[in-house]
């Protein structure tokens, strides 16, 4: 019988430090129970400097459709955390206008052992590139910006 | 419910989508919203309903969802999040 993970999803307008944020959060899971969770696993991604077709990349833009996002997450990330048993996730995504450098998506997975952490994490990222309506323009350093449809080579 | 939610649903647009059809939302009556794939063919969006997805209510749906007075109707593009 597992119990749900608690999770901590939040949607970030303006750019965040990871490991504080990490920090904070590692702080929370231990107030909650300072010894069930021995293995944590994170997942931390940048915008690159390139666009798809290797010209220099001024900005991401990420659109979302507020509430649907929320909701696709709080399910993706209750369901992946029930199937692997883990004990908490945190999941932070930016929106609007991302800089290159700049992190885009926090994952972290905090679990009684390495293999349901380290598989829930990896899990929880591939679910939300696909399944969480997210969507990327790049903007070129010309001016000239597109759509992105599909996802980055894993 | 009653008032103008009685009477339509409203369609929502993102992305690619919403640029390519100039509008981000609007109401459609729904004696003619039989279900999504009818309002998609009914709005001539751009593109092909099979590389689009559907969502009903915040919720991912099929083409053939039955629709309600009052749903939200969402077309979604190629996700690319993360």
């Amino acid at each position: 019988m597992q119990h749900p993970p608690r999770l901590q999803i939040e949607l970030l307008a303006e750019p965040f430090e990871p490991l504080r944020r990490l920090e904070q959060w590692q702080q929370q899971c231990r107030h909650a129970n300072p010894t069930a969770s021995a293995a944590e696993a994170f997942f931390i991604g940048r915008v690159r400097g390139q666009a798809g077709d290797g010209h220099p990349l001024s900005a991401l833009e990420l659109e979302h459709y507020p509430g649907m996002t929320e909701r696709q997450l709080e399910r993706l990330g209750s369901a992946c955390g029930q199937r692997h048993g883990v004990h908490h996730g945190l999941v932070l995504h930016r929106i609007g206008r991302v800089l290159p450098g700049e992190a885009i998506v926090l994952v972290a997975i905090a679990a009684d052992r390495r293999g349901p952490a380290q598989r829930c994490c990896q899990e929880l990222l591939e679910a939300l590139k696909h399944e969480a309506p997210f969507w990327k323009r790049e903007w070129r350093a010309d001016g000239s910006a597109q759509w992105i449809t599909g996802n980055t080579p894993w | 419910m009653t008032g103008a939610d009685s009477a339509t649903i409203r369609v929502r647009l993102f992305a690619g989508l919403r640029e390519a059809a100039g509008w981000s939302e609007q109401e459609w009556p729904i004696d003619r919203a039989h279900s999504p794939e009818a309002v998609w063919h009914q709005l001539q969006l751009a593109g092909n309903l099979q590389t689009v997805r559907v969502a009903v209510n915040h919720a991912f749906a099929a083409a053939d969802h039955p629709l309600q007075p009052g749903d939200e109707l969402a077309f979604l593009p190629p996700i690319s999040g993360g």
